[in-house]
Protein backbone atom coordinates (compact mmCIF):
# COMPACT_ATOMS: atom_id res chain seq x y z
CA UNK A 1 0.00 0.00 0.00
CA UNK A 2 1.31 3.40 -0.98
CA UNK A 3 2.25 5.73 1.81
CA UNK A 4 0.49 9.02 2.30
CA UNK A 5 3.69 10.71 3.36
CA UNK A 6 7.18 9.53 2.34
CA UNK A 7 10.24 11.16 3.81
CA UNK A 8 13.55 10.12 2.23
CA UNK A 9 16.97 10.92 3.60
CA UNK A 10 15.87 14.31 4.84
CA UNK A 11 18.46 16.57 6.39
CA UNK A 12 17.95 20.11 7.60
CA UNK A 13 20.86 22.34 8.50
CA UNK A 14 20.48 25.68 10.25
CA UNK A 15 23.91 27.09 9.59
CA UNK A 16 26.22 24.65 11.35
CA UNK A 17 23.45 23.02 13.35
CA UNK A 18 22.00 19.88 11.83
CA UNK A 19 18.47 19.64 13.11
CA UNK A 20 17.68 16.55 11.01
CA UNK A 21 20.29 14.05 9.84
CA UNK A 22 18.94 11.71 7.23
CA UNK A 23 15.45 10.88 8.41
CA UNK A 24 13.39 8.26 6.56
CA UNK A 25 9.73 7.85 7.35
CA UNK A 26 6.75 6.26 5.65
CA UNK A 27 3.29 6.96 6.93
CA UNK A 28 0.38 4.84 5.78
CA UNK A 29 -3.11 6.12 5.31
CA UNK A 30 -5.11 6.07 8.52
CA UNK A 31 -2.03 5.55 10.63
CA UNK A 32 -1.73 7.10 14.08
CA UNK A 33 1.88 7.96 14.61
CA UNK A 34 3.44 9.62 17.62
CA UNK A 35 6.86 11.26 17.39
CA UNK A 36 8.60 11.58 20.73
CA UNK A 37 12.05 12.61 21.82
CA UNK A 38 13.88 15.08 24.04
CA UNK A 39 13.92 18.84 23.48
CA UNK A 40 15.82 19.82 20.38
CA UNK A 41 15.53 16.34 18.88
CA UNK A 42 14.20 17.78 15.62
CA UNK A 43 10.55 16.77 15.96
CA UNK A 44 9.13 20.16 15.10
CA UNK A 45 11.64 20.55 12.31
CA UNK A 46 10.40 17.27 10.84
CA UNK A 47 6.84 18.65 10.93
CA UNK A 48 7.99 21.88 9.33
CA UNK A 49 9.52 19.91 6.48
CA UNK A 50 6.39 17.82 5.94
CA UNK A 51 4.16 20.91 6.13
CA UNK A 52 6.37 22.89 3.76
CA UNK A 53 7.30 25.64 6.22
CA UNK A 54 10.94 24.65 5.77
CA UNK A 55 12.49 23.17 2.64
CA UNK A 56 14.88 20.36 3.54
CA UNK A 57 18.56 20.91 2.87
CA UNK A 58 18.73 17.50 1.19
CA UNK A 59 16.31 14.63 0.73
CA UNK A 60 12.75 14.45 -0.58
CA UNK A 61 9.22 14.78 0.71
CA UNK A 62 6.44 13.03 -1.18
CA UNK A 63 2.83 13.55 -0.16
CA UNK A 64 0.15 11.42 -1.80
CA UNK A 65 2.49 10.57 -4.64
CA UNK A 66 3.43 14.18 -5.36
CA UNK A 67 6.93 15.46 -4.84
CA UNK A 68 6.51 18.36 -2.43
CA UNK A 69 10.14 18.84 -1.48
CA UNK A 70 10.36 22.41 -2.78
CA UNK A 71 6.68 23.24 -2.87
CA UNK A 72 5.78 26.02 -0.45
CA UNK A 73 3.39 25.39 2.40
CA UNK A 74 0.44 27.07 0.77
CA UNK A 75 -0.09 24.12 -1.55
CA UNK A 76 -0.44 21.66 1.34
CA UNK A 77 -4.11 22.26 2.23
CA UNK A 78 -5.11 21.24 -1.28
CA UNK A 79 -3.32 17.95 -0.70
CA UNK A 80 -5.48 17.46 2.36
CA UNK A 81 -2.83 18.30 4.91
CA UNK A 82 -3.31 20.48 7.98
CA UNK A 83 -1.11 21.22 10.95
CA UNK A 84 -1.00 22.90 14.32
CA UNK A 85 1.95 24.74 15.78
CA UNK A 86 3.72 23.96 19.01
CA UNK A 87 3.43 27.56 20.11
CA UNK A 88 -0.18 28.44 19.37
CA UNK A 89 -0.17 31.08 16.69
CA UNK A 90 -3.74 31.98 15.96
CA UNK A 91 -4.36 35.45 14.56
CA UNK A 92 -4.39 37.58 17.66
CA UNK A 93 -6.38 40.47 16.22
CA UNK A 94 -9.23 38.30 14.95
CA UNK A 95 -11.99 36.49 16.78
CA UNK A 96 -12.19 32.74 17.28
CA UNK A 97 -14.84 32.52 14.58
CA UNK A 98 -12.75 34.56 12.16
CA UNK A 99 -9.69 32.41 12.81
CA UNK A 100 -11.56 29.24 11.99
CA UNK A 101 -13.21 30.96 9.05
CA UNK A 102 -9.76 31.71 7.64
CA UNK A 103 -8.78 28.06 7.91
CA UNK A 104 -11.87 27.18 5.86
CA UNK A 105 -11.41 30.00 3.37
CA UNK A 106 -7.74 29.16 2.81
CA UNK A 107 -8.58 25.56 2.11
CA UNK A 108 -11.33 26.44 -0.36
CA UNK A 109 -9.30 29.11 -2.08
CA UNK A 110 -12.01 31.71 -1.82
CA UNK A 111 -10.66 34.70 -0.09
CA UNK A 112 -10.45 37.60 -2.45
CA UNK A 113 -14.05 38.80 -2.41
CA UNK A 114 -14.37 42.44 -1.44
CA UNK A 115 -17.85 41.94 -0.05
CA UNK A 116 -19.49 39.32 2.12
CA UNK A 117 -21.02 36.48 0.14
CA UNK A 118 -23.50 33.77 1.19
CA UNK A 119 -20.56 31.36 1.09
CA UNK A 120 -18.82 33.52 3.71
CA UNK A 121 -21.84 33.36 5.97
CA UNK A 122 -21.99 29.60 5.51
CA UNK A 123 -18.32 29.32 6.45
CA UNK A 124 -18.98 31.50 9.48
CA UNK A 125 -21.67 29.07 10.61
CA UNK A 126 -19.42 26.14 9.89
CA UNK A 127 -16.73 27.80 12.01
CA UNK A 128 -19.19 27.93 14.89
CA UNK A 129 -19.79 24.18 14.55
CA UNK A 130 -16.08 23.49 14.58
CA UNK A 131 -15.61 25.69 17.64
CA UNK A 132 -18.27 23.65 19.33
CA UNK A 133 -16.26 20.47 18.72
CA UNK A 134 -13.29 21.90 20.63
CA UNK A 135 -15.44 23.40 23.37
CA UNK A 136 -14.96 26.98 22.24
CA UNK A 137 -18.54 27.91 21.40
CA UNK A 138 -18.62 30.27 24.35
CA UNK A 139 -15.65 32.20 22.97
CA UNK A 140 -16.74 32.56 19.34
CA UNK A 141 -16.57 36.34 19.29
CA UNK A 142 -13.58 36.76 21.56
CA UNK A 143 -10.27 37.88 20.13
CA UNK A 144 -7.80 35.03 19.83
CA UNK A 145 -5.17 37.22 21.49
CA UNK A 146 -7.31 37.43 24.61
CA UNK A 147 -7.90 33.69 25.07
CA UNK A 148 -6.48 31.71 27.96
CA UNK A 149 -3.60 29.39 27.13
CA UNK A 150 -5.66 26.21 27.02
CA UNK A 151 -8.28 27.86 24.84
CA UNK A 152 -5.61 29.02 22.45
CA UNK A 153 -4.49 25.43 22.02
CA UNK A 154 -8.07 24.41 21.41
CA UNK A 155 -8.37 27.08 18.73
CA UNK A 156 -5.15 25.82 17.18
CA UNK A 157 -6.73 22.40 16.98
CA UNK A 158 -9.99 23.80 15.62
CA UNK A 159 -8.14 25.45 12.75
CA UNK A 160 -6.59 22.10 11.85
CA UNK A 161 -9.73 20.00 12.03
CA UNK A 162 -11.95 22.62 10.37
CA UNK A 163 -11.11 21.57 6.83
CA UNK A 164 -11.48 17.83 7.55
CA UNK A 165 -7.95 17.10 6.41
CA UNK A 166 -6.77 13.65 5.38
CA UNK A 167 -3.42 14.15 7.07
CA UNK A 168 -3.13 16.04 10.31
CA UNK A 169 0.04 17.07 12.09
CA UNK A 170 -0.38 18.06 15.73
CA UNK A 171 2.62 19.55 17.49
CA UNK A 172 2.26 18.97 21.24
CA UNK A 173 -1.50 19.50 21.42
CA UNK A 174 -1.58 18.58 25.11
CA UNK A 175 1.14 20.92 26.32
CA UNK A 176 -0.01 23.31 28.98
CA UNK A 177 -3.43 21.70 29.29
CA UNK A 178 -4.99 20.76 32.60
CA UNK A 179 -5.69 17.12 33.39
CA UNK A 180 -9.35 17.51 32.48
CA UNK A 181 -8.50 19.28 29.24
CA UNK A 182 -6.09 16.48 28.32
CA UNK A 183 -8.78 13.93 28.87
CA UNK A 184 -11.11 15.82 26.54
CA UNK A 185 -8.32 16.12 23.99
CA UNK A 186 -7.72 12.38 23.97
CA UNK A 187 -11.43 11.80 23.55
CA UNK A 188 -11.48 14.18 20.61
CA UNK A 189 -8.46 12.53 18.97
CA UNK A 190 -10.02 9.11 19.44
CA UNK A 191 -13.21 10.30 17.80
CA UNK A 192 -11.51 11.02 14.49
CA UNK A 193 -12.44 9.06 11.38
CA UNK A 194 -10.34 5.92 10.81
CA UNK A 195 -9.17 7.16 7.44
CA UNK A 196 -7.53 10.22 8.95
CA UNK A 197 -3.77 9.99 9.09
CA UNK A 198 -2.56 11.50 12.33
CA UNK A 199 0.96 12.55 13.26
CA UNK A 200 1.40 13.63 16.79
CA UNK A 201 4.35 15.15 18.60
CA UNK A 202 3.75 14.76 22.29
CA UNK A 203 5.74 15.02 25.46
CA UNK A 204 2.88 13.63 27.49
CA UNK A 205 3.54 9.89 27.18
CA UNK A 206 0.13 9.06 28.46
CA UNK A 207 -1.56 10.96 25.62
CA UNK A 208 0.95 9.79 23.01
CA UNK A 209 0.74 6.11 23.90
CA UNK A 210 -3.02 6.07 24.10
CA UNK A 211 -3.47 7.56 20.66
CA UNK A 212 -0.60 6.07 18.70
CA UNK A 213 -0.37 2.75 16.89
CA UNK A 214 3.27 3.38 16.16
CA UNK A 215 5.79 5.52 18.00
CA UNK A 216 8.93 7.01 16.49
CA UNK A 217 11.62 8.08 18.91
CA UNK A 218 13.94 10.85 17.80
CA UNK A 219 17.13 12.22 19.31
CA UNK A 220 19.72 14.57 17.86
CA UNK A 221 18.01 14.79 14.48
CA UNK A 222 17.83 11.06 13.98
CA UNK A 223 15.27 8.33 14.40
CA UNK A 224 16.47 6.23 17.30
CA UNK A 225 13.82 3.57 17.22
CA UNK A 226 10.26 2.90 16.15
CA UNK A 227 7.67 0.43 17.30
CA UNK A 228 4.36 -0.06 18.98
CA UNK A 229 3.72 1.87 22.19
CA UNK A 230 4.41 -1.28 24.19
CA UNK A 231 7.71 -1.95 22.46
CA UNK A 232 8.83 1.63 22.96
CA UNK A 233 7.77 1.69 26.57
CA UNK A 234 9.76 -1.47 27.22
CA UNK A 235 12.92 -0.33 25.45
CA UNK A 236 15.72 0.49 27.93
CA UNK A 237 17.47 2.64 25.35
CA UNK A 238 14.45 4.91 25.12
CA UNK A 239 14.30 5.16 28.84
CA UNK A 240 17.84 6.38 28.96
CA UNK A 241 17.72 8.99 26.21
CA UNK A 242 14.21 10.18 26.58
CA UNK A 243 12.47 9.36 29.77
CA UNK A 244 15.77 9.95 31.53
CA UNK A 245 16.00 13.42 30.05
CA UNK A 246 12.47 14.11 31.12
CA UNK A 247 13.24 13.22 34.67
CA UNK A 248 16.39 15.32 34.72
CA UNK B 1 -20.11 43.76 20.26
CA UNK B 2 -23.82 43.76 20.81
CA UNK B 3 -26.24 44.89 18.18
CA UNK B 4 -27.48 47.87 20.09
CA UNK B 5 -24.06 49.43 20.30
CA UNK B 6 -23.61 48.92 16.60
CA UNK B 7 -26.87 50.58 15.70
CA UNK B 8 -26.70 53.49 18.07
CA UNK B 9 -23.04 54.32 18.65
CA UNK B 10 -20.63 54.80 15.82
CA UNK B 11 -22.87 54.84 12.74
CA UNK B 12 -25.02 57.50 14.34
CA UNK B 13 -22.02 59.65 15.21
CA UNK B 14 -20.71 59.21 11.69
CA UNK B 15 -24.06 60.11 10.15
CA UNK B 16 -24.23 63.22 12.34
CA UNK B 17 -20.74 64.27 11.34
CA UNK B 18 -21.43 63.73 7.66
CA UNK B 19 -24.65 65.74 7.90
CA UNK B 20 -22.75 68.53 9.59
CA UNK B 21 -20.11 68.48 6.87
CA UNK B 22 -22.81 68.53 4.19
CA UNK B 23 -24.29 71.65 5.76
CA UNK B 24 -20.92 73.23 6.45
CA UNK B 25 -20.76 75.39 3.30
CA UNK B 26 -23.82 77.31 4.51
CA UNK B 27 -22.37 77.70 8.01
CA UNK B 28 -18.71 78.53 7.50
CA UNK B 29 -16.75 80.97 5.41
CA UNK B 30 -15.85 80.09 1.86
CA UNK B 31 -12.18 80.16 2.85
CA UNK B 32 -12.69 77.64 5.62
CA UNK B 33 -14.68 75.31 3.41
CA UNK B 34 -12.76 75.58 0.18
CA UNK B 35 -9.32 75.92 1.60
CA UNK B 36 -9.14 74.30 5.01
CA UNK B 37 -11.77 71.62 4.69
CA UNK B 38 -11.23 70.61 1.09
CA UNK B 39 -7.54 70.22 1.76
CA UNK B 40 -8.30 68.26 4.92
CA UNK B 41 -10.48 65.84 3.00
CA UNK B 42 -7.90 65.37 0.25
CA UNK B 43 -4.97 64.80 2.60
CA UNK B 44 -7.15 62.70 4.90
CA UNK B 45 -8.15 60.47 2.01
CA UNK B 46 -4.52 59.97 1.03
CA UNK B 47 -3.42 59.39 4.63
CA UNK B 48 -6.26 56.90 5.09
CA UNK B 49 -4.55 54.64 2.56
CA UNK B 50 -1.48 54.59 4.81
CA UNK B 51 -3.67 53.72 7.79
CA UNK B 52 -5.49 51.04 5.79
CA UNK B 53 -2.26 49.32 4.77
CA UNK B 54 -0.79 49.63 8.23
CA UNK B 55 -3.80 48.65 10.28
CA UNK B 56 -5.14 45.82 8.14
CA UNK B 57 -2.03 44.67 6.37
CA UNK B 58 0.77 45.51 8.79
CA UNK B 59 2.54 47.46 6.04
CA UNK B 60 3.72 51.01 6.64
CA UNK B 61 3.92 52.53 3.20
CA UNK B 62 5.83 55.63 2.23
CA UNK B 63 4.75 55.27 -1.39
CA UNK B 64 1.23 56.62 -1.04
CA UNK B 65 2.15 60.18 -1.91
CA UNK B 66 3.84 58.87 -5.04
CA UNK B 67 0.55 57.24 -6.10
CA UNK B 68 -1.13 60.54 -5.35
CA UNK B 69 1.42 62.33 -7.50
CA UNK B 70 1.32 59.88 -10.39
CA UNK B 71 -2.44 60.38 -10.70
CA UNK B 72 -2.01 64.15 -10.67
CA UNK B 73 0.76 64.18 -13.25
CA UNK B 74 -1.07 61.77 -15.52
CA UNK B 75 -4.21 63.86 -15.43
CA UNK B 76 -2.20 66.99 -16.21
CA UNK B 77 -0.45 65.33 -19.14
CA UNK B 78 -3.62 63.92 -20.60
CA UNK B 79 -6.07 66.77 -20.09
CA UNK B 80 -4.09 69.80 -21.20
CA UNK B 81 -3.50 70.70 -24.80
CA UNK B 82 -1.40 72.95 -26.95
CA UNK B 83 1.17 75.21 -25.37
CA UNK B 84 0.87 73.89 -21.87
CA UNK B 85 3.66 71.96 -20.19
CA UNK B 86 3.78 68.17 -20.22
CA UNK B 87 2.65 65.82 -22.95
CA UNK B 88 -0.34 67.97 -23.98
CA UNK B 89 -2.49 65.05 -25.03
CA UNK B 90 -5.57 67.24 -24.99
CA UNK B 91 -8.01 64.55 -24.03
CA UNK B 92 -11.49 64.97 -22.66
CA UNK B 93 -11.17 65.54 -18.87
CA UNK B 94 -12.97 62.33 -17.97
CA UNK B 95 -10.82 60.32 -20.36
CA UNK B 96 -7.86 61.91 -18.61
CA UNK B 97 -9.33 60.83 -15.27
CA UNK B 98 -9.62 57.26 -16.53
CA UNK B 99 -6.06 57.39 -17.86
CA UNK B 100 -4.72 58.72 -14.56
CA UNK B 101 -6.50 56.02 -12.57
CA UNK B 102 -5.35 53.24 -14.87
CA UNK B 103 -1.71 54.34 -14.84
CA UNK B 104 -1.71 54.80 -11.07
CA UNK B 105 -3.27 51.40 -10.51
CA UNK B 106 -0.83 49.70 -12.87
CA UNK B 107 2.07 51.36 -11.09
CA UNK B 108 0.64 50.08 -7.82
CA UNK B 109 0.44 46.55 -9.24
CA UNK B 110 4.11 46.56 -10.21
CA UNK B 111 5.41 48.29 -7.08
CA UNK B 112 3.12 46.26 -4.82
CA UNK B 113 4.21 42.97 -6.35
CA UNK B 114 7.86 43.82 -5.79
CA UNK B 115 7.28 44.98 -2.22
CA UNK B 116 4.97 42.10 -1.32
CA UNK B 117 7.74 39.81 -0.20
CA UNK B 118 9.02 42.23 2.41
CA UNK B 119 7.60 43.25 5.76
CA UNK B 120 8.29 45.66 8.58
CA UNK B 121 11.24 47.96 8.24
CA UNK B 122 12.16 46.46 4.86
CA UNK B 123 8.76 47.28 3.45
CA UNK B 124 9.06 50.81 4.82
CA UNK B 125 12.50 51.25 3.29
CA UNK B 126 11.45 49.81 -0.05
CA UNK B 127 8.47 52.12 -0.32
CA UNK B 128 10.69 55.03 0.68
CA UNK B 129 12.93 54.08 -2.22
CA UNK B 130 9.85 54.05 -4.47
CA UNK B 131 9.08 57.56 -3.32
CA UNK B 132 12.60 58.79 -3.96
CA UNK B 133 12.84 57.11 -7.37
CA UNK B 134 9.40 58.42 -8.30
CA UNK B 135 10.45 61.92 -7.39
CA UNK B 136 13.58 61.71 -9.54
CA UNK B 137 11.67 60.23 -12.46
CA UNK B 138 9.29 63.17 -12.48
CA UNK B 139 11.98 65.71 -11.69
CA UNK B 140 14.25 64.56 -14.49
CA UNK B 141 11.88 63.57 -17.27
CA UNK B 142 10.52 67.05 -17.91
CA UNK B 143 8.45 65.76 -20.84
CA UNK B 144 5.99 64.30 -18.33
CA UNK B 145 6.34 66.82 -15.54
CA UNK B 146 6.91 70.03 -17.47
CA UNK B 147 9.88 72.15 -16.53
CA UNK B 148 8.90 73.31 -13.07
CA UNK B 149 5.65 71.41 -13.04
CA UNK B 150 2.42 71.27 -15.01
CA UNK B 151 0.34 74.38 -14.46
CA UNK B 152 -3.10 75.76 -15.36
CA UNK B 153 -4.80 72.44 -14.85
CA UNK B 154 -8.58 72.79 -15.13
CA UNK B 155 -10.98 70.51 -13.38
CA UNK B 156 -13.86 68.84 -15.20
CA UNK B 157 -16.88 71.16 -15.61
CA UNK B 158 -18.91 69.06 -13.22
CA UNK B 159 -16.57 70.13 -10.42
CA UNK B 160 -16.27 73.73 -11.57
CA UNK B 161 -17.35 75.70 -8.48
CA UNK B 162 -14.93 75.21 -5.57
CA UNK B 163 -17.68 74.00 -3.26
CA UNK B 164 -18.33 71.08 -5.61
CA UNK B 165 -14.76 70.00 -5.16
CA UNK B 166 -15.37 70.09 -1.41
CA UNK B 167 -18.37 67.83 -1.88
CA UNK B 168 -16.38 65.51 -4.12
CA UNK B 169 -13.76 65.26 -1.39
CA UNK B 170 -16.45 64.59 1.17
CA UNK B 171 -18.11 61.94 -0.96
CA UNK B 172 -14.88 60.09 -1.69
CA UNK B 173 -13.79 60.35 1.93
CA UNK B 174 -17.05 58.89 3.19
CA UNK B 175 -16.94 56.14 0.59
CA UNK B 176 -13.35 55.29 1.43
CA UNK B 177 -14.00 55.33 5.16
CA UNK B 178 -17.11 53.20 4.98
CA UNK B 179 -15.54 50.96 2.36
CA UNK B 180 -12.34 50.34 4.30
CA UNK B 181 -14.34 49.70 7.45
CA UNK B 182 -16.66 47.27 5.69
CA UNK B 183 -13.68 45.49 4.18
CA UNK B 184 -12.62 44.41 7.65
CA UNK B 185 -15.33 41.76 7.71
CA UNK B 186 -14.99 40.50 4.15
CA UNK B 187 -13.03 37.50 3.02
CA UNK B 188 -10.33 39.75 1.61
CA UNK B 189 -10.16 41.93 4.71
CA UNK B 190 -9.97 39.01 7.10
CA UNK B 191 -7.28 37.36 5.01
CA UNK B 192 -5.33 40.63 5.00
CA UNK B 193 -5.50 40.86 8.78
CA UNK B 194 -4.36 37.26 8.98
CA UNK B 195 -1.39 38.20 6.81
CA UNK B 196 -0.66 41.05 9.20
CA UNK B 197 -0.81 38.83 12.29
CA UNK B 198 1.09 35.81 11.01
CA UNK B 199 2.06 35.44 7.35
CA UNK B 200 3.69 32.03 7.86
CA UNK B 201 0.54 30.64 9.37
CA UNK B 202 -1.54 32.16 6.56
CA UNK B 203 0.61 30.40 3.98
CA UNK B 204 0.15 27.06 5.71
CA UNK B 205 -3.61 27.61 5.64
CA UNK B 206 -3.36 27.85 1.87
CA UNK B 207 -3.23 31.61 1.31
CA UNK B 208 -1.06 33.33 -1.23
CA UNK B 209 0.47 35.92 1.07
CA UNK B 210 2.36 38.04 -1.48
CA UNK B 211 -0.74 38.19 -3.68
CA UNK B 212 -2.81 39.47 -0.78
CA UNK B 213 -0.27 42.12 0.07
CA UNK B 214 -0.13 43.16 -3.58
CA UNK B 215 -3.90 43.44 -3.86
CA UNK B 216 -4.05 45.56 -0.73
CA UNK B 217 -1.33 47.81 -2.09
CA UNK B 218 -3.21 48.17 -5.37
CA UNK B 219 -6.42 49.08 -3.60
CA UNK B 220 -4.59 51.65 -1.48
CA UNK B 221 -2.83 52.98 -4.57
CA UNK B 222 -6.13 53.36 -6.37
CA UNK B 223 -7.65 55.36 -3.52
CA UNK B 224 -4.50 57.47 -3.13
CA UNK B 225 -4.78 58.13 -6.88
CA UNK B 226 -8.31 59.46 -6.41
CA UNK B 227 -7.01 61.78 -3.71
CA UNK B 228 -4.25 62.83 -6.09
CA UNK B 229 -6.82 63.80 -8.71
CA UNK B 230 -8.74 65.91 -6.23
CA UNK B 231 -5.47 67.50 -5.21
CA UNK B 232 -4.45 68.45 -8.70
CA UNK B 233 -7.87 69.95 -9.31
CA UNK B 234 -7.72 71.84 -6.07
CA UNK B 235 -4.21 73.13 -6.71
CA UNK B 236 -4.55 73.67 -10.44
CA UNK B 237 -0.97 72.54 -10.82
CA UNK B 238 1.53 69.92 -9.78
CA UNK B 239 5.31 69.89 -9.68
CA UNK B 240 7.88 67.26 -8.73
CA UNK B 241 8.73 69.02 -5.46
CA UNK B 242 5.22 68.24 -4.23
CA UNK B 243 6.06 64.52 -4.16
CA UNK B 244 9.60 64.83 -2.82
CA UNK B 245 10.72 63.32 0.43
CA UNK B 246 9.48 66.18 2.62
CA UNK B 247 5.81 65.95 1.60
CA UNK B 248 6.11 62.14 1.63
CA UNK B 249 7.02 62.29 5.29
CA UNK B 250 4.32 64.84 6.00
CA UNK B 251 1.68 62.43 4.76
CA UNK B 252 3.05 59.78 7.09
CA UNK B 253 3.11 62.32 9.92
CA UNK B 254 -0.55 63.14 9.26
CA UNK B 255 -1.41 59.46 9.61
CA UNK B 256 0.67 59.22 12.79
CA UNK B 257 -0.75 62.37 14.40
CA UNK B 258 -4.25 61.06 13.88
CA UNK B 259 -3.32 57.59 15.05
CA UNK B 260 -1.87 55.11 12.59
CA UNK B 261 -4.22 52.40 13.77
CA UNK B 262 -7.49 54.21 13.26
CA UNK B 263 -9.02 55.19 9.96
CA UNK B 264 -10.83 58.27 11.27
CA UNK B 265 -7.47 59.43 12.58
CA UNK B 266 -6.30 60.04 9.02
CA UNK B 267 -8.79 62.86 8.54
CA UNK B 268 -8.33 64.11 12.08
CA UNK B 269 -4.59 64.27 11.53
CA UNK B 270 -5.08 66.05 8.22
CA UNK B 271 -7.41 68.57 9.86
CA UNK B 272 -4.91 69.37 12.60
CA UNK B 273 -2.10 69.63 10.10
CA UNK B 274 -4.04 71.97 7.81
CA UNK B 275 -5.20 74.08 10.76
CA UNK B 276 -1.68 74.47 12.07
CA UNK B 277 -0.31 75.09 8.62
CA UNK B 278 -2.99 77.66 7.81
CA UNK B 279 -3.50 79.56 11.00
CA UNK B 280 -0.41 79.21 13.13
CA UNK B 281 1.58 81.63 11.04
CA UNK B 282 -1.19 84.19 11.33
CA UNK B 283 -1.36 84.14 15.10
CA UNK B 284 -0.24 87.42 16.62
CA UNK B 285 3.25 87.48 18.04
CA UNK B 286 4.34 84.08 16.69
CA UNK B 287 7.32 85.62 14.96
CA UNK B 288 8.25 87.37 18.20
CA UNK B 289 8.71 83.99 19.87
CA UNK B 290 10.90 82.94 17.03
CA UNK B 291 8.46 80.97 14.86
CA UNK B 292 9.29 82.25 11.45
CA UNK B 293 8.42 80.71 8.13
CA UNK B 294 11.68 78.82 8.07
CA UNK B 295 11.12 77.30 11.49
CA UNK B 296 7.63 76.20 10.71
CA UNK B 297 8.56 72.56 10.25
CA UNK B 298 10.16 72.58 13.67
CA UNK B 299 6.82 73.59 15.13
CA UNK B 300 5.10 70.76 13.33
CA UNK B 301 7.82 68.45 14.61
CA UNK B 302 7.29 69.58 18.19
CA UNK B 303 3.54 69.13 17.88
CA UNK B 304 4.01 65.61 16.53
CA UNK B 305 6.42 64.86 19.33
CA UNK B 306 4.00 66.13 21.95
CA UNK B 307 1.16 64.04 20.55
CA UNK B 308 3.34 60.95 20.35
CA UNK B 309 4.48 61.34 23.93
CA UNK B 310 0.93 61.92 25.15
CA UNK B 311 -0.47 59.05 23.14
CA UNK B 312 1.32 56.62 20.85
CA UNK B 313 -2.04 56.07 19.22
CA UNK B 314 -2.24 59.69 18.13
CA UNK B 315 -5.17 62.02 18.52
CA UNK B 316 -7.75 59.26 18.28
CA UNK B 317 -5.89 57.51 21.08
CA UNK B 318 -6.24 60.64 23.20
CA UNK B 319 -9.90 60.94 22.28
CA UNK B 320 -10.51 57.34 23.32
CA UNK B 321 -9.04 57.98 26.73
CA UNK B 322 -11.47 60.76 27.48
CA UNK B 323 -14.24 59.89 29.96
CA UNK B 324 -16.55 59.07 27.07
CA UNK B 325 -14.68 55.81 26.88
CA UNK B 326 -16.34 54.35 29.92
CA UNK B 327 -19.74 54.98 28.39
CA UNK B 328 -18.62 53.29 25.21
CA UNK B 329 -17.41 50.32 27.15
CA UNK B 330 -20.75 49.93 28.80
CA UNK B 331 -22.35 49.95 25.42
CA UNK B 332 -20.29 46.98 24.43
CA UNK B 333 -16.89 48.40 23.57
CA UNK B 334 -15.48 49.55 20.30
CA UNK B 335 -12.82 47.97 18.21
CA UNK B 336 -12.58 50.57 15.51
N1 LIG C 1 14.46 28.20 12.49
C1 LIG C 1 15.52 27.69 13.17
N2 LIG C 1 16.73 28.30 13.09
C2 LIG C 1 17.77 27.80 13.75
N3 LIG C 1 17.75 26.72 14.51
C3 LIG C 1 16.58 26.07 14.65
C4 LIG C 1 15.41 26.53 13.99
N4 LIG C 1 14.38 25.71 14.31
C5 LIG C 1 14.91 24.78 15.12
N5 LIG C 1 16.22 24.99 15.33
C6 LIG C 1 17.11 24.15 16.12
O1 LIG C 1 17.01 22.84 15.62
C7 LIG C 1 17.01 21.90 16.68
C8 LIG C 1 15.77 21.07 16.62
O2 LIG C 1 14.67 21.90 16.93
P1 LIG C 1 13.18 21.38 16.96
O3 LIG C 1 12.34 22.57 17.22
O4 LIG C 1 12.90 20.60 15.74
O5 LIG C 1 13.20 20.45 18.23
P2 LIG C 1 12.01 19.69 18.93
O6 LIG C 1 12.34 18.25 18.89
O7 LIG C 1 10.72 20.10 18.36
O8 LIG C 1 12.16 20.21 20.42
P3 LIG C 1 11.05 20.62 21.49
O9 LIG C 1 10.63 19.36 22.17
O10 LIG C 1 11.78 21.52 22.43
O11 LIG C 1 9.95 21.28 20.78
C9 LIG C 1 17.13 22.70 17.97
O12 LIG C 1 18.46 22.70 18.36
C10 LIG C 1 16.68 24.07 17.57
O13 LIG C 1 17.34 25.04 18.35
MG1 LIG D 1 9.11 21.11 19.00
Amino acid sequence: MASVVEIREVTVAFGGLRALRGVDLDIAQGERLAVIGPNGAGKTTLFNVIAGDIAPTTGTVVIRGQDCTRRPSRHRPRLGLARTYQKARAFAGLTVRENIYLALAGHRGRHRALWRTPADRAMGDEAADVADRVWLSGQLDELAGELAHGQRRQLELAMAIATRPDVMLLDEPASGLSRGERERLVELLESFDDRLTLLLIEHDMDVAFRIAQRVVVMADGEQVMAGTPDEVRADPHVHRIYLGTEAA
Amino acid sequence: MNLRARLTGEPLALAGLVLFLILLPSLATAFFVNFVMTQTLILGLAAATIVFLSRYGGMTSLAQLLMFGIAGFMFGNAALDGGARGLNLGWHPWAAVGFAIVVTTLAAVVLGAIASRTTGIYFLMLTLVYGVIGYFVFAQIVEISGPGGITSIQRPDLLGPPVRLYYAGLLLSVLAYVGFRALRRTAFGLALQGVRDDPVRMASLGFNVPLHRTLAFVLAGFVAGLAGLLNVWWNGQIDPASISIGPTLILLIIAVIGGISSLEGAWLGAFVYVLVFTYLRDLPLVDRIGITEARFNTVIGVIVLAIMVLSPEGLTGIARRLPVRTIRKELGGTRA
